[in-house]
């Protein structure tokens, strides 16, 4: 048992958060805000010139070669600043899934340039009504010998820049995953405005032509894919969390402490440092559920139970820090002259991707229940599972 | 990040498990299941002699006096363990007054109290709270005076448990009523339960059963001072620490959490909708109770991580204890809830599920929150070494 961070990681979490800390400034986030749309072009770049885009990216491809863990440390940054740059979605979802379940020639083909900065892949995640990335009602038709996708994909973040898109469909009832290029034929893209201002489209396929190049997956195969994107995206997004709550946290402390009314700092009134207290406890309890989740998921062993618990407790945590952060700041909290409320929105945004804390309970009832049935019958014991750690497996 | 056990530390833990699975004989559990529940009765003291003499009270302690040095994550396997198990181990004794006693007492003492500690034959109660001072502990009054060479100690102590069975008092007095703060002018004493003028009377609780302790006119010879004198708020301090860190072990709750879904899974639900674990709200129940004992169980594991790195700090500590102590009583809620109606059936009583173990834990439960340093203060320390937030004074 371990808790502390290997050499190379600190070093990347410190060159990280210098360069957030020296280019997310308040001016900054609301010039890019003012723009087209909430992507800081600039600092994407600058992180690419860094080698930090190609962390968990493999020398291969020019990355630097690390873990997960190593590249949660990066998406924790981004949530203390809330910088405007898609990490989630592009280098966890998509370029980690590609990278371990994508053909040579297919990695070879986008992972160099997303190391670069030159090439934005990204992942669909949800349909209309549908967050379970694992049950599409995209569908993959083969028409005169050619593949030909129909369907309806939700809240993509950055399509418009994308040279592709990892998505999940049917072809009959087998599962495939498979890269699509946005501004292909007969892929229609319309702009979604969302809670955060966050760059997100809903992407109609309507026979758009996939050819077997594109597919990186199918079948068995596929389930592990998209199991692992949606584990890889569900934990990324609760680190993210982590660091927008911490954020949080932290400007409520600074706040309440200088904020005077009845003669004293607000901060000396209980009522205040208690529920600040709370806030705190909650946090680190996330982040321990997140190194847990990210560690397991890193070493590729069996993470499900891990996940569904960071989850859990990143929905939770988002939607109490938030709320006591601007319950404590008052009024300010609520001013979009103030930074706060862009992270009070990042909280909810990121409290409800891929479904809410509830349903992610249910899931691990389930798995709760599944168990201990099993074990009525004798089947397993928990002592011979933690013996011998599972390995997932992937279907490479 | 690496934040599983390593297989010498699963390997000790199955030691222990089994260790304790062959000490918790049946005569021993059916004294515990009496009137002796808290400990200290023949069986038990028994029990903790045979761990004495196996080596497993010394296992902890420095080198120097004989033990094995045992990490903190080590030391936390084994107290989760032991409090797993259900043995009432005197905790207070071999890990927070007994290493005190090894480093500052006088020879004299160590052979006659520390020694007998770790052959598991001598225990040692708490004496610090009184009738009017609890969470603002160093206003009390308990002194101890200069008599001859020694001292008369005089005055009363509440919730002093094992007061009953216990061979000593770890006593904190006053004795410099003149200084200029509260916190200083107390010191601390050992005081033998066998001392003329010692008393205690039972306070039966909800859960456990303790005492109120008496000191009148109690002569103590010089030998029973301990530490520097007029500094023992230091040391009481010290060793609240130490407690706070075993108050909130995760092991009773999954022992407790496995139990109650395993009945789950066994009992048919009403009006033939499968088992009981088979109910959306059962399951939603479980993992509750789940995903926050997995959290505990981190906590507690990074907190005797921290400590063999010296790097714990008071808001790690004290977050862990509001938190560890405000989710069991949630947890026990949770369990309960799943059990029904019968779960308000006692131990003995016809028709009590898993031998009304929710019953007693519930009721015993409700001191955590403000047992070992109430919530509020672990609070006011959360925002204040945490967050920087200034206090009011």
């Amino acid at each position: 048992m371990d808790f502390s961070l290997s050499e190379e990681q600190r070093d990347v979490q410190q060159l990280v958060a210098e360069i957030l800390a020296q280019e997310v400034t308040v001016d900054r986030l609301k010039a890019v805000e003012a723009g087209e749309e909430r992507f800081d072009h600039k600092l994407w770049l600058q992180l690419a010139e860094a080698g930090l885009l190609g962390v968990a990216i493999s020398e291969t491809y020019g990355g630097m070669g690390f873990d997960f863990e190593t590249l949660c440390l990066l998406i924790e940054e981004v949530g203390k600043t809330v910088a405007a740059v898609p990490v989630v979605p592009v280098l966890a979802s998509a370029a980690l899934t590609l990278q371990q379940f994508g053909r040579p020639e297919q990695c070879e083909r986008w992972l160099p340039g997303l190391v670069r900065g030159e090439v934005l892949i990204t992942a669909a995640l949800t349909e209309p009504g549908r967050d379970n990335l694992a049950t599409p009602a995209s569908r993959l038709e083969r028409v005169g010998g050619a593949w030909r996708l129909h369907g309806h994909k939700n809240m993509v973040v950055s399509a418009d820049r994308a040279s592709a898109v990892l998505l999940s469909a049917h072809i009959d009832d087998e599962l495939v995953l498979l890269a699509i290029n946005p501004t292909a034929p007969n892929v229609s893209l319309v702009p979604q405005h969302v809670t955060t201002s966050e760059p997100q489209f809903s992407m109609m396929f309507d026979g758009a032509s996939v050819t077997d190049e594109d597919i990186i997956a199918r079948g068995a195969s596929a389930r592990c894919a998209v199991q692992s994107m949606v584990q890889h995206t569900l934990v990324a997004n609760s680190v993210m969390t982590l660091g927008v709550t911490d954020a949080m946290l932290k400007m409520t402390a600074a706040y309440t402490s200088q904020r005077v009314q009845f003669g004293r700092p607000i901060a000396t009134f209980q009522a205040v440092s208690h529920r600040a207290a709370d806030a705190y406890i909650d946090v680190q309890n996330l982040r321990l559920a997140c190194q847990q989740a990210a560690s397991l998921l890193g070493a590729r062993v069996d993470a499900t139970e891990a996940v569904l618990i960071a989850k859990i407790w990143a929905s939770d945590v988002a939607h109490r820090v938030s709320q006591s952060s601007q319950h404590l700041h008052g009024g300010i909290g609520v001013d979009r002259d103030y930074p706060l409320f862009r992270f009070c929105l990042w909280a909810k945004q990121l409290e409800l991707t891929l479904g809410g804390g509830n349903s992610y309970l249910m899931a691990l009832g389930d798995a709760i229940a599944e168990e201990f049935k099993q074990r009525e019958v004798g089947a397993s014991t928990r002592r011979e599972a933690r013996d011998v750690p599972k390995v997932v497996a992937v279907g490479m | 990040m690496n934040v599983a056990l390593t297989r010498e530390q699963l390997t000790l833990q199955d030691e222990i498990r089994d260790y304790m699975a062959r000490l918790m004989t049946p005569a021993l559990l059916e004294e515990l299941h009496g009137e002796q529940r808290e400990g200290g009765g023949p069986e038990h003291r028994k029990a903790l002699k045979q761990m004495g003499a196996d080596g497993w009270i010394v296992r902890s302690w420095p080198k120097k006096y004989g033990g094995q040095d045992a990490g903190p994550i080590e030391q936390y396997i084994f107290c989760d363990e032991v409090i797993r198990a259900g043995f009432p181990y005197p905790f207070l004794t071999t890990d927070g007054v007994g290493p005190v006693l090894a480093e500052v007492a006088s020879d004299e003492i160590r052979q006659a109290v520390v020694d007998p500690i770790l052959r598991g034959e001598c225990v040692v109660a708490i004496g610090y709270s009184e009738p009017a001072a609890g969470t603002d502990l160093a206003s009390l009054t308990t002194r101890a005076e200069r008599k001859g060479d020694g001292w008369l100690i005089n005055g009363q102590k509440i919730w002093t448990s094992y007061g009953n069975v216990a061979d000593y008092v770890w006593l904190a007095a006053r004795t410099d009523p003149h200084a200029a703060k509260k916190h200083h002018g107390i010191s601390m004493f050992l005081v033998p339960t066998s001392s003329p003028g010692f008393s205690f009377t039972p306070i039966n609780t909800l859960g456990v059963r303790t005492n109120a302790t008496y000191y009148e006119n109690i002569e103590l010879a010089e030998k029973y001072q301990v530490g520097p004198l007029n500094q023992g708020w230091r040391m009481i301090t010290e060793q609240l620490n130490r407690e706070r860190l075993s108050l909130v072990n995760h092991g009773p709750c999954e022992v407790l959490f496995e139990r109650v879904a395993s009945w789950a899974a066994q009992s048919d639900a009403d009006s033939g909708a499968g088992k009981v674990i088979d109910l959306p709200w059962v399951r939603t129940n479980l993992a509750k109770v789940k995903s926050g004992l997995e959290i505990l169980r981190l906590v507690c594991f990074k907190q005797a991580w921290s400590m063999s790195h010296s790097s714990l700090d008071m808001a790690q500590a004290s977050a862990a204890k509001v938190y560890g102590s405000e989710f069991f009583v949630e947890a026990w809620r949770l369990l309960l809830e799943i059990v029904g109606q019968a779960g308000a059936l006692c131990r003995n009583s016809d028709g009590a599920v898993l031998q009304g173990v929710l019953e007693h834990r519930y009721r015993s439960g409700s001191v955590l929150t403000f047992g070992g340093g109430t919530n509020e203060v672990q609070r006011d320390i959360v925002a204040a070494a945490g967050l920087l937030m200034p206090r009011y004074r």
